[in-house]
């Protein structure tokens, strides 16, 4: 079931007016695995994901879907394959749930091939999966934040892609939805085999459910690799200024970075 | 995370059709169920209102064909449509009422259906033709043809198409920026619009009395002078360019969604949006080729279609029908229901979407968006 597609840039310079963001970033993204892009704001982790979901054309290099440049494909056969959840998605005025989930199945339609009941079902796992299939006949603006991030999660997910894209898929949600929209991934790995890769803020939530982590900075990759293979204390210092200790996480056994801060510190002198 | 209880997600059909959970399968067909029933109870929504719209609008077209200074009974307005009927009652139906019905109706489906697709494309309850200047485009050029120019009838209708086409390419020129931002290309076209319109008052001023008075009432939109000669080329265009834009519409729920959405699902956004654009102008410019651009009706109508039938995205199909009642019954009341029968049909739809435009952008103040 798990096509093993591959995705990779090969020296992508990426950047938006004039600036560049990303100078000549070649990584590989693991496939079958859960990939989780982490680091300061403004470094470019962002700009990365979107140039692989070719929202973003690299001014050189270039981005490979199973060996073929991605800006070069037919946009409808990356889709295919490659699923995104872009950070702020707009739902139009008065659109039910069910309908803005179908949408994400536009992809495997085509002039003949309208509406059929292989869509019902794609549509009705993904609002399964996500745990909003009670919602499904309500407007997407009547919902909580929490409720219309699955929603949009289980688009993606009707789309039904090997590989799927997410920016930032956690921010607004409350702690208990973040850990809820992770585990969702992670079953989706899992059970299906499909490549998962995340821009995410939080840093231990990313210890913690990534097999694969990249720590950038500047537009540069800093470390890659299993989370308790590369997370320091001073991979955390170089990457985010900060000062921290890092901790085996006592429910997950991955590391559990703990920000030490000007203020508060308790001890002094255990970080060294 | 999981409604069902089953702790795992759900397989897809290829492959392993069973599911690797006991007692999933009774829940998915229950998920799918109830997926099929919302999805069939929208539709079912969106055909009731769209054939009740359809009645309407029948019947609109009827009674225009029917009431007037001589009332022709209905059958006999039948009758005279399929050909038969006496020779005066077919003169009536026929040669004098027809033309005029047939060319609000074409008007308000054209100018409808453009509207909806402004606003859909453009995410923007403000981005109509009318209000973003692509109206004011055709009239500048129809003004300027007419009176400085001298043309009329065909060469007037082919003045106003150039005309909005024309502006709809500078304002897609001048609001283009990476990406397309919807509000920057409505405040672009009011802009792109006030200097049109002062290009009409020039004009206007420095005419003749009785040829700006002409001007001015083809500006206001009227169909008091509809004649076959105006009817056909609307009737040709719309018949090209209906079926064109329906062709042109199957990513409009996706474009819906926002480009980057729009373009993970495999939607070729800027060609897609931008042939969609180019019809929607050109439905305004057939319209206002042969009526005038007849104000507010691309502003009300998608807005009024989508309070009708919720939930149905861009609505275009309800919306071009909402565009063709209104215009026939703004006419009606235009040329039976006022103190002058002289009225156009433009005063009238002013009087519908002047409070509606108020009405939004105090809303839209109030919730702080930009409308």
């Amino acid at each position: 079931m798990s096509a093993e597609h591959s995705l990779r840039t090969e020296q992508v310079r990426l950047g938006y007016d004039g600036r560049d963001i990303v100078h000549g970033l070649s990584v590989e993204i693991p496939p079958g695995a859960i990939t989780m892009i982490v680091g300061p704001n403004a470094c470019g982790k962002s700009t990365l994901l979107r140039s692989m979901a070719r929202l973003l054309t690299p001014r050189s290099g270039q981005v490979l879907l199973n060996g073929k440049s991605v800006h070069s494909m037919p946009t409808k056969e990356v889709a295919a394959t490659l699923g995104l959840l872009p950070q702020n998605p707009v739902a139009p005025e008065g659109i039910t749930v069910s309908d803005l989930v179908g949408r994400g199945r536009y992809p495997h339609q085509g002039w003949f091939r309208h509406w059929t009941s292989e869509d019902d079902v794609a549509v009705a796992d993904a609002l399964s999966a996500t745990d909003v299939l009670e919602l499904a006949g309500r407007p997407v603006e009547a919902l909580s934040g929490g409720q219309r991030q699955r929603v949009w999660i289980a688009m993606a997910l009707a789309q039904r892609t090997d590989i799927l894209l997410l920016d930032e898929p956690t921010t607004f949600l409350d702690v208990s939805h973040q850990l809820d929209v992770l585990d969702l991934l992670t079953d989706l790995n899992r059970e299906r085999g499909a490549t998962v890769v995340a821009v995410l803020h939080d840093l231990n939530l990313a210890a913690r459910y990534a097999d694969h982590l990249i720590a950038m900075k500047a537009g540069r990759v800093v470390a890659e690799g299993a989370p308790a293979d590369i997370v320091t204390e001073d991979l955390i210092t170089e990457v985010f200024g900060m000062e921290c200790l890092v901790i085996p996480d006592p429910a997950s056994h991955t590391p559990l970075i703990v920000p030490i801060g000007k203020h508060r510190a308790a001890r002094s002198g255990t970080s060294s | 995370m999981n409604a069902t209880g089953h702790g795992a997600l759900p397989r897809p059909p290829e492959g392993s059709a069973s599911a690797h959970i006991p007692g999933t399968a009774a829940g998915r067909d229950d998920a799918v169920r109830k997926v099929a029933s919302v999805r069939s109870a929208q539709r079912r929504r969106g055909a009731v209102v769209s054939a009740v719209l359809l009645l309407t609008l029948s019947a609109a077209f009827c009674l225009a064909l029917a009431y007037g200074d001589i009332v022709v009974p209905l059958a006999d307005v039948l009758a005279a449509l399929a050909g038969g009927g006496d020779a005066g009652s077919h003169f009536i139906v026929v040669e004098l009422r027809l033309p005029r019905a047939v060319t609000g109706l074409l008007v308000g489906v054209g100018f409808g259906l453009s509207g909806a697709l402004f606003q859909a494309l453009l995410r923007n309850p403000l981005a109509s033709p009318d209000v973003i200047g692509i109206s004011h485009g055709a009239g500048a050029a129809g003004v300027v043809a007419s009176v400085l120019f001298g043309v009329s009838g065909l060469g007037l209708s082919a003045a106003a198409l150039v005309g909005s086409m024309a502006t709809a390419a500078l304002i897609y020129a001048l609001g283009r920026t990476k990406g397309t931002s919807g509000y920057r290309f409505v405040l672009v076209g009011i802009g792109v619009g006030a200097a049109l319109l002062s290009v009409i008052s020039f004009v206007l001023t420095s005419s003749k009395v009785t040829e700006a008075q002409n001007a001015l009432v083809w500006l206001t939109g009227s169909l008091n002078g509809s004649s076959l000669g105006q009817m056909w080329p609307c009737l040709v265009g719309l018949t090209a360019l209906l079926p064109l834009t329906w062709a042109l519409a199957r990513p409009m729920g996706a474009l819906q969604l926002g480009d980057e959405t729009a373009t993970s699902v495999g939607v070729r956004v800027e060609p897609a949006r931008f042939g969609l654009l180019a019809c929607a102008a050109a439905l305004a410019g057939v319209a206002t080729a042969a009526a005038g651009p007849v104000a507010f009706v691309a502003f009300v109508s998608a807005p009024l279609a989508r309070r009708l039938a919720p939930g149905h995205g861009a609505a275009l199909l309800p919306s071009a029908l909402v565009g063709g009642v209104l215009v026939l019954v703004a006419d009606f009341t235009a040329q039976h229901l006022l103190w002058s029968s002289q009225f156009p049909v433009g005063v009238v739809t002013s009087l519908i979407g002047g409070p509606y435009l108020l009405w939004l952008l105090a809303r839209a103040n109030r919730e702080g968006r930009g409308g």
